[in-house]
């Protein structure tokens, strides 16, 4: 056999090898698909097997029982606060950390920063009494700008490291030409920033969709507020025999994010590659 | 008004939102943890009692829950991170083979990460349990019928299995970064001078690739840490607490034992080593780089 063709053939069986382990790999959620279109005898029956036929049913029972509607919501105004708070603070404060040197934009730059080292769990207990002293506990807004805060330190870092790539010129010419200050970064260096903005959007939208601990220490107790992974959390728990529903539940709260990554793939691929590399 | 003065209104006026945030959400918790971390405090009383330096030495005395918590939470990461690391370089390898559908298969491995960890881990709860019941009657392969979840062992392994499942895309598609951006001529060199490919991985690329494997070790580090959301879901700190990590043990204590003062404890002496850890890693894994 030439040379070629022998790579060619070991180029085959690398892809059939690879494909088969992501197979493995994803047939967890696979198996999650298809469990909740079945009814509840065959998921006791044989959890493999495919569905004889597909019971929407478990669904309509699930969205109406869950209030999926309003659940998806809170998780979008939630989500929707958290990320804008966390983008115009955070690229605000570090155009100004970035270009001004002095003794009050170092010490706000350490100050800012230094959260990312404290994890979130050191914190919780007495955040509870805080928040609850300032009144942001138990709405989804309050929940959104508790996100400004946890966010800022991390956003703050990946725009700072940005803007050292951005020429200096660029703003001093427009404050010359008399654009104030707000107005260089709302016109120049924000449009400058769109890709970095784009990363931390990325990061924080998957985190603030999927976060669990600090929605259930603060939103959990009302069903207005709750969010969709809060709900299945304790739809789950409730349900926790009844696998066709629970099914249901779980595919209703990862399903968002599967079709936004499935539509989005190369971008929030590149967006997380983004984020590790600067943060 | 000068200049100067007017510039330092607007760095001021620019930051302190950002500094009011912060300092709200995570400053002032923080200093209050450190308070009440010397108190006892069942979070219903109106005053907390000092008690001074008792609760760090009920934390670190024989019988600790927080002891046991600490050693899970330490032989989870050590774990995590070498699985993680491994498997994901190793499948990165892979995909930049330049084989079909590698942008394919990226996705599929990444679907996990993009899922909520809660829901992560109770599909697996019905996998170990429903599932593996299943796949046992099909094949009687021995390991499926042993009791995962209900075993202390054999759930620690549960617990890092799903973990590295859940995240290892992430890790692949940093690698995978990291690969692609390896110099094609380097490599074309060391085949010239008669490396074999395992050679030209370990002696040229893999110390090449160095500033990935530095973010890839650090993230499963700091990730691995806090563990949380899929142990709740997966097996809730059981069986017998067998599986009880330290940010979980942190939670019980405070939420479900009431004891604000000693979760408080506990919480701090997590930071302090968490961030001894992360410190020492980093440097040792910068000093280690290589350059071009």
């Amino acid at each position: 056999m030439s040379l070629s063709k022998k790579k060619k053939l070991k180029r085959v069986i690398l892809t059939v090898v690879m494909l088969l382990i992501a197979l493995v790999y994803i047939y967890p959620v696979f198996l999650m698909f298809i469990n909740s279109v079945k009814p509840f005898g065959e998921v006791v029956l044989d959890v493999i097997a495919l569905p004889s036929k597909i019971e929407w049913a478990n669904y309509t029972y699930v969205i109406d029982k869950m209030q999926y509607g309003k659940l998806f919501m809170n998780n979008v105004i939630i989500t929707a606060i958290g990320i804008s708070g966390i983008v115009i603070f955070s690229s605000l404060s570090a155009y100004i950390l970035s270009r001004r040197r002095s003794r009050y934009t170092k010490i706000a730059h350490l100050l800012i920063t230094t959260p990312m080292l404290i994890p979130f769990q050191t914190i919780m207990i007495t955040l509870l009494k805080v928040m609850g002293v300032l009144n942001l506990s138990g709405s989804k807004i309050g929940l959104g700008i508790q996100y400004w805060g946890f966010g800022i330190p991390m956003a703050a870092f990946i725009y700072c490291n940005f803007m050292s790539t951005i020429p200096k010129e660029i703003d001093e010419s427009a404050l010359i030409d008399g654009a104030g200050t707000l107005r260089t970064f709302r016109s120049i260096i924000f449009p400058l920033l769109k890709s970095v903005t784009f990363t931390v959007i990325v990061l924080d939208v998957m985190w603030i969709w999927n976060d669990f601990l600090l929605p259930l220490l603060m939103v959990n107790s009302s069903n207005e507020t709750k969010t969709l992974v809060l709900a299945a959390y304790t739809f789950v728990g409730q349900f926790n025999t009844q696998w066709h529903y629970a099914m249901t539940a779980m595919v209703l709260a990862v399903l968002p994010s599967i079709i936004i990554f499935i539509l989005l793939q190369k971008y929030i691929v590149e967006g997380v590659v983004a984020g590790a590399v600067k943060g | 008004m000068g200049r100067k003065k007017k510039e330092k209104i607007e760095n001021v006026v620019f930051t302190i939102p950002a500094l009011i945030l912060v300092t709200v959400t995570i400053y002032i918790p923080f200093v209050m943890s450190g308070y009440y971390s010397l108190t006892e405090w069942n979070g219903i009383a109106k005053e907390a009692k000092f008690v001074g330096l008792k609760n760090f030495k009920t934390l670190f005395s024989g019988s600790s829950d927080f002891i046991k918590s600490l050693t899970f939470t330490g032989k989870y990461t050590i774990l995590f991170m070498i699985f993680a690391n491994v498997l994901a370089l190793a499948i990165a390898v892979a995909l930049v083979q330049k084989i079909r559908t590698a942008n394919l298969m990226r996705g599929m491995f990444f679907i996990p990460y993009i899922m909520s960890m809660t829901i992560v881990g109770f599909i697996w709860k019905f996998i170990f349990s429903q599932g593996f019941a299943k796949l046992y009657e099909m094949s009687s392969l021995e390991f499926l019928n042993w009791s995962w979840l209900g075993d202390a062992k054999l759930a620690f392994y549960a617990v890092v299995f799903v973990g590295v499942w859940q995240s290892l895309g992430f890790y692949i598609v940093l690698y995978i970064a990291g690969l692609q951006a390896v110099p094609t001529d380097v490599l074309e060199a060391a085949t010239v001078d008669g490396a074999t490919s395992w050679k030209r991985f370990f002696r040229v690329t893999l110390p090449l690739l160095g500033p990935s494997v530095t973010t890839c070790i650090f993230m499963s580090l700091t990730n691995a840490v806090k563990v949380f959301d899929i142990i709740l879901a997966l097996t809730k700190g059981g069986p017998g607490g067998a599986t009880y990590s330290a940010t979980l043990d942190i939670y019980r204590e405070a939420f479900q034992n009431n004891n604000y003062g000693l979760g408080s404890a506990k919480s701090l002496v997590f930071f302090v080593l968490v961030l001894v850890i992360t410190q020492v890693v980093l440097k040792s894994m910068n000093s280690r780089e290589v350059d071009l």
